[in-house]
């Protein structure tokens, strides 16, 4: 059996299926957003299942709200495995936010409170929606513009917490880390180590922009879009991370608009693949010293 | 003290521009109103508060994203036909 390897790749857009389908050999894996198919028919979810047998396919759910006291809406995890059997990728994941509350839908993914009674809810949303799914998810963390009020935690205690009560493993944005670290003045780099980086399993990289505070402060923030290039910082995240977890890692490149041409594309998966490579190299010298 | 009451009073300060304006008058008297207990009502006094409008903003930015205009109903027959 061949030994697992680090894989590199892009989240799947019709943009940019092209681009994808003509360079198969320097894509590794590609992510689908599971919610954009749920209404799939039958055609094309054999499509989509065609598809994951030609490239290794993970599918990424953005609306089922596992990081909150209300359980999750059954009717939604239940869409989610139809798609994994009809479509039979290789996992699927959800983010550690809540996107409803009480009836109020927010629209996006949002950081809840960071507490011991959130951990125990999300622990058990995340267990009821492997159940329900027949297959347990890896768990994103998110970015925030807002530290999460009425917190009791700081965000690697509480994603930790969550981690090991449900047993899933950690999908790990680094631009979203990047930009949480930057917005409320903490050190990337000591943000990434002590998060449980044994149960990391994917990994998301992507770009973004500031925005100025209102009101008049000067200050800016750093908003995760998805639709500029991955800054350096992240890239020095990620081989940070590729020296600190020796587990193999899936990295997908996330690109939601302002696409630059596939070549470009392809020029940054290259430079994960080189930032990988660089703390792989950096952990064997370790080892060896 | 109610950690269900609590998300959904952020869902909602995320959301109504009105009650985040008459949160900023009195944070504490609106958490209260909303079943939250003195401490939860207190540490949401407290929030950065302009972490909360940037936050809002972000999500009613993507919230008009979601919004697409409806097909006619003759579009939407046709195109459950063709799914199936």
């Amino acid at each position: 059996m061949a030994e697992r390897r680090d894989r590199v790749g892009i989240g799947w857009r019709a943009e940019l299926a092209a681009g994808i389908f003509a360079h198969l050999d320097r894509v590794d894996c590609i992510e689908l957003i599971a919610d954009d198919h749920f209404r799939a028919s039958r055609r094309q979810l054999r499509a989509l299942r065609t598809l994951a047998g030609q490239v290794p396919m993970m599918l990424h759910g953005v609306t089922a709200g596992l990081a909150s006291v209300e359980p999750p809406e059954e009717r939604r995890l239940a869409r989610m495995a139809r798609l994994l059997e009809a479509v039979q990728p290789e996992s699927w994941s959800e983010h550690l936010a809540f996107v409803r509350a009480g009836g109020v839908e927010i629209g996006h993914l949002a950081a809840p409170p960071r507490s011991e009674a959130g951990i125990d809810a999300a622990a058990r949303n995340i267990r009821r929606a492997a159940t329900i799914v027949g297959a347990m998810p890896a768990m994103e963390n998110v970015a925030t513009l807002i530290d999460p009020p009425a917190s009791t935690m700081d965000e690697p205690s509480w994603v930790a917490g969550i981690l090991a009560a449900s047993e899933a493993p950690l999908l790990l944005d680094l631009h979203n880390l990047y930009a949480n670290a930057v917005n409320f003045g903490a050190d990337p780099a000591v943000l990434l180590l002590q998060l449980p980086l044994d149960r990391v399993r994917t990994v998301h990289v992507s770009g973004g922009h500031w925005i100025p505070e209102p009101g008049g402060t000067g200050r800016k923030r750093l908003l995760d879009d998805h639709v500029h290039d991955v800054p350096p910082e992240v890239f020095a995240l990620l081989t940070l991370l590729a020296k600190q977890a020796p587990q193999p890692l899936d990295v997908i490149l996330e690109r939601d608009g302002a696409y630059p041409t596939f070549a470009c594309l392809l020029t940054q998966l290259d430079a994960l693949r080189a930032a990988l490579a660089t703390g792989r190299a950096a952990a064997a010298m370790r080892a060896v010293a | 003290m109610s950690a269900a009451a609590l998300e959904t009073f952020l869902a909602r300060l995320y959301t109504d521009a009105d009650l985040r304006a008459r949160f900023d008058v009195d944070p504490e008297g609106e958490a209260r109103g909303a079943g939250l207990s003195p401490a939860e009502s207190a540490a949401l006094a407290a929030c950065d508060r302009i972490g909360l409008q940037m936050a809002a903003d972000s999500f009613s930015r993507k919230r008009a994203q979601h919004r697409r205009p409806g097909l006619p109903f003759y579009r939407r027959i046709v195109n459950r036909l063709l799914r199936r």
